[in-house]
């Protein structure tokens, strides 16, 4: 089973916002909604572009560059041109960190 | 004012009260866009406070994006849209006198034999009155099923929920800059909703709808077709569309879900001096079929590449397509076919035709995702070139990430045939009668899934076209 | 402030690292003479001010550079000592192993070149071959011994360093290569043979070919590389130059069986003369990235070009071929046909254009793509443009991508063939069209046995 690895301070990524990392070359978006910290593959699964650059909307990220949306929750693809989902890893807050899961 | 001005300027009396309709306030933006002419849009057509927002966020995307550096050549658009109004109201819009519209235009409505009060219709001068009655009796029809088949204004104030739930879903604001540009100025165009089960015999016309908001330079038009429903819905015409505005941004989405059965054609001529660019797209939903019949003619620069996303599984999309460049005309046209689920198949047929300087240029994506498995997709490209200086581009884009699917594309770019000329010349036909044939011949797959009266004013174009195309 | 001063205070360009850098090309450049050191200058110049490609760049969109290749672990390989000229006909016994048994199968040629790491270390050229006027030599010994020929032909109406990052790279660090000039009129009857080693990981080896056959001149070109696994990555860079005046008659076959871990870089354009025939077959098969560019135009009229590529692809090889067919004179006639399967992850890129100039009527100009995909996660691209300007053509293009024909595979099978052999051989049918088109003397069983190797470890 992997390992939680820490991404990020809470305080860059506060409620309503996002924020692109690296964590073990993997590109991770983080979006807090309301509170509660998702994490996701900051990569949109239509042409590749980082959604760390879009927007978060509720539980919804926006991607810039061609308006595909994902539900950071599931990673599912709300509105086209994206049609496949987006991965999803285990968040876990500590002590003020956000921790991720890398899975296999 | 403009108002007094255009209708003294017209000159012909029967139209004085025909097309001005004294109670309709006239209004139109000034030149150029910003947020406030977004709101004043907004505000003129009464809507909910979602819809602003989301014309502004749309106007700050527009405004973000860079023009497009491929397809056909906007190095002049960004002084067009500057000077172009963004939002005019229909009864201004037609505010455009007969003796402005080009001769050229004039001849060709009388070669084609189009009647008069139809001509002034095309060329933007009034509403087709005596379609309005027979509009009526299949709207009862259609209303008793349940169709709706409204403005897309009308759409949005009369069924919001149901709006709300789909619009902008197919084609996002962030899709492209002119989707951006349509969703922040979009006003005309059409709504449609088919009721589960439904099976319509008789195609919805926009033609028939002329009267209540004429096709705008930013329509938009969202179609839900629900379940195991079917139905045919045609736009446009064959004939020459007149208009002094230079810029046509339409966005078109349609949802076509589980079994049902839709069918889009298309056909548009616009004048020459005319920047066409379209986002057309439909969601195809399990067991549905959806088929895109898209004929460009004329135009200065048309870009347009009807799509299928084919999410469900079974789905079949289809896309027929005939694009005629003439002189200093770039049709730059194709089609999408996107299979993400398994047993889905696509066919595209292209067919164009470059006269003169004219140019025509196929661009296309055929992409299979991993999973979606024994998909099958077939593109076919034929391009004829009639002169020396006419000119063809085929770009196709196949992206496959699927063992058990097929796909093929094949492209063939041809010239009209000596052989075949002279044959068809020592049997009595002129040069010019025997271009035309060939032509006919050459787009005659695509010409007989038109329906019959676009086909046949499509061959009499043909015939037009071809003349002074030799020697 | 100067101008220069102010590009020394801006960022570094992108692809300067520690070893690739202007100290590194004047290194080069020390004791050539002043036209080809100020050719590797300018060739910086233009590498320095041409960013590295990015998949937002249409022709780059499906191999990303930027994340494939790391510039900066790499150190250029060493050059030829100076005045190596007498010492390059060195025995084959100094060779690496897996060179010499290479070249042990390549005993039928009418000369050999040996290189390791981008520089030569053997050529042989008959006496015969040598008094018709043949010039088969490295291209360091070339710029002493004919640097006429040199100066108008290398990096000039070829491949110039203005034709992309790489192209200009190559031109501003390359170390050695090979210099074949046929005069009007001579013949060879065998092939010239060219076998490269790369010896190891962490090298950026920079290596050209310049191919000059003068009118009614006739001659084939094979050029191999291979190397085994590597331990790290490492960029071979090659260039590719061939000019066939007149009437000549030109076959150039590469076969690239690098190794897991190498980027293979290749830019390649042919010029084909009046009349000429000018036929290229690239051969994929290793390599972790595989990159080749080929141009061919047609620069005459009656001039004529057939395009074959194979590859085949399984681990997580990355192939992009990107061809174009220039035809800028009337009459001229093109075919390309590139084939390829994929296996494992593998990904497969194929790029073509079809470019018939204003006035070049009378064009037949053909491309055609095919894929197989083998497995699962394989994946295929394919791109086959046409931009026609002129009426008077016969032109087409056709890809597929599929799976394999599913009819034969049973029909083998209730003949007895177990399930898989007879995969083997529809692949092998399926490929084998590509090598039935250029069958030059060894390259077939060659190519034929690497890809058996590779379909039985799949």
């Amino acid at each position: 089973m992997a390992e939680w690895v820490a991404a990020a301070d809470l305080t860059r990524c506060p409620p309503g916002n996002m924020l692109g990392v690296e964590v073990e070359g993997h590109p991770i978006l983080l979006a807090n909604v309301d509170g509660d910290v998702y994490a996701v593959e900051d990569r949109c699964s239509h042409e590749d572009y980082p959604l760390s650059d879009g927007e978060l909307e509720g539980t919804e990220v926006e991607c810039i560059y061609h308006g595909a949306r994902f539900d950071v929750c599931s990673g599912r693809a709300t509105c086209l041109p994206a049609i496949r989902p987006v991965k999803t890893y285990e968040v876990d807050v500590r002590d003020g960190t956000i921790y991720v899961r890398l899975g296999d | 004012m403009p108002q007094n001005e255009v209708i003294e300027g017209l000159g012909l009396d029967e139209y004085k009260y025909g097309f001005v309709d004294e109670e309709q306030h006239v209004f139109r933006t000034r030149p150029g866009l910003d947020e406030e002419i977004v709101r004043q849009i907004s505000a003129q057509k009464e809507e909910p406070e979602w819809m602003l927002e989301f014309r502004l966020k749309a106007l700050k995307i527009y405004e973000s994006k860079p023009m497009p550096t491929w397809g056909g050549d906007l190095s002049e658009l960004e002084d067009t849209l500057d000077q172009i109004y963004f939002y005019v109201r229909p009864s201004e819009r037609m505010g455009t006198s007969w003796d402005e519209v080009p001769e050229n235009i004039k001849r060709t409505y009388e070669r084609l034999g189009i009647p008069e009060a139809e001509q002034k219709v095309l060329a933007g001068l009034g509403a087709q009155y005596e379609s309005e009655m027979v509009y009526h009796s299949l709207k009862e029809e259609w209303e008793a099923q349940g169709v709706i088949f409204d403005s897309i204004e009308d759409g949005l104030r009369k069924h919001p929920e149901l709006f709300r739930k789909y619009f902008a879903t197919v084609v996002p604001p962030g899709d492209n800059k002119f989707a951006a540009l349509n969703s922040a100025v979009w006003s005309g165009g059409s709504f449609v909703y088919i009721p589960p089960g439904v099976e319509l015999d008789t195609p919805l016309q926009a033609y028939f709808r002329v009267n209540q908001e004429r096709m705008g330079q930013f329509e938009r038009t969202l179609i839900i077709a629900d379940e195991n429903s079917r139905a045919h819905y045609i736009e446009g015409c064959t004939a020459p569309v007149y208009s002094t505005e230079s810029f046509h941004s339409g966005v078109i989405e349609i949802v076509v879900l589980p079994g049902a059965h839709f069918r889009y054609t298309t056909i548009q001529n616009w004048s020459n001096n005319m920047y066409n660019l379209v986002t057309q797209r439909a969601l195809v939903h399990r067991g549905a079929a959806m088929e895109w019949l898209d004929g460009n003619l004329g135009s200065k620069l048309t870009m347009k590449y009807p799509s299928c996303y084919l999410v469900g599984e079974g789905a079949h999309g289809s896309i027929l397509s005939i694009a005629y460049a003439g002189d200093g005309q770039h049709q730059d046209t194709g089609g999408k076919v996107v299979h993400a689920a398994p047993n889905t198949s696509s066919t595209i047929v292209s067919k164009s035709i470059s006269k003169g300087h004219g140019r025509s240029s196929y661009r296309g994506l055929c992409k299979v995702y991993e999973g979606a498995v024994n998909s099958r997709s077939n593109v076919e490209c034929d391009a004829l070139l009639i002169n020396e200086t006419s000119r063809t581009d085929t770009y196709p884009y196949i992206e496959i990430e699927e063992k058990r699917a097929s796909v093929g594309h094949e492209a063939t770019v041809s010239k009209v045939g000596d052989e075949q000329l002279f044959y068809l010349m020592s049997r009595g036909m002129s040069e010019e009668e025997a271009m035309a044939l060939i032509v006919r011949g050459f787009i005659e797959p695509i010409a007989k899934e038109l329906p019959l009266e676009y086909a046949v004013e499509l061959n009499k174009l043909i015939e037009l076209e071809m003349e002074g195309s030799v020697g | 402030m100067t101008e220069a001063s102010v590009i020394e205070t801006s960022a570094p360009a992108e692809g300067v690292t520690e070893t690739l850098n202007r100290e590194a090309v004047e290194r080069a450049a020390a004791q050539e003479p002043t036209w080809l050191a100020e050719r590797r200058a300018h060739a910086w110049d233009v590498y320095e001010r041409t960013p590295l490609p990015s998949t937002k760049l249409e022709e780059w969109r499906y191999t990303d550079v930027r994340r494939l290749l790391d510039l900066d672990a790499l150190t250029p390989a060493p050059r030829p000592e100076a005045g190596t000229g007498e010492a390059l006909l060195e025995g084959l016994d100094g060779l690496p192993a897996g060179l010499r048994a290479v070249m042990a199968e390549d005993r039928e040629a009418a000369g050999h070149v040996a290189i390791v790491d981008g520089c030569v270390r053997h050529v042989d050229l008959s006496d015969e071959l040598a008094r018709q006027g043949i010039v088969l030599t490295s291209l360091a010994r070339a710029v002493q011994l004919h640097p006429e020929l040199l100066e108008e032909h290398l990096a000039t109406h070829a491949v110039p360093p203005e034709e992309g990052k790489f192209q200009a790279l190559n031109a501003a660090l390359w170390a050695d290569g090979v210099f074949l000039y046929v005069p009007a009129g001579a013949s060879l009857d065998l092939p010239v043979r060219v076998s490269r080693w790369l010896s190891g990981g962490g090298l950026a080896v920079f290596s050209r070919t310049l191919i000059v056959a003068e009118a009614g001149a006739r001659v084939s070109f094979v050029d191999e590389i291979v190397s085994d696994d590597l331990d790290a990555q490492s960029l071979e860079s090659s260039v590719v130059e061939v000019i066939a005046r007149d009437g000549a008659q030109v076959q150039y076959v590469s076969l690239q069986r690098l190794g897991h871990r190498a980027f293979y870089q290749a830019a390649q354009r042919t010029l084909a003369g009046r009349d000429a025939t000018l036929d290229t077959l690239n051969v994929s098969l290793g390599a972790s990235v595989a990159r080749v560019d080929l141009n061919a135009r047609l620069l005459g009229p009656g001039a004529n070009s057939d395009m074959l590529g194979l590859y085949f692809g399984d681990g997580d090889q990355h192939f992009d071929h990107n061809t174009s067919q220039d035809h800028e004179a009337p009459n001229a006639h093109s075919d390309l046909l590139y084939k390829g399967a994929l296996d494992g992850h593998a990904h497969a890129v194929f790029r073509g254009i079809i470019r018939v100039h204003e006035g070049a009527q009378g064009t037949d100009a053909y491309q055609t793509n095919r894929n197989l995909i083998l497995s699962e996660h394989a994946r295929a691209d394919s791109l086959p443009n046409l931009e026609i300007e002129a009426d008077d053509v016969r032109c087409s293009h056709g890809a597929t991508v599929g799976q394999l024909d599913q009819e034969t595979l049973f029909y083998l099978m209730s003949r007895g063939i177990p399930q898989q052999p007879a995969e083997r051989l529809v692949v092998m049918g399926f490929l084998g069209e590509v090598l039935s088109r250029l069958p030059l003397g060894g390259v077939v069983d060659k190519v034929t046995r690497a890809i058996e190797v590779k379909l039985r470890h799949g």
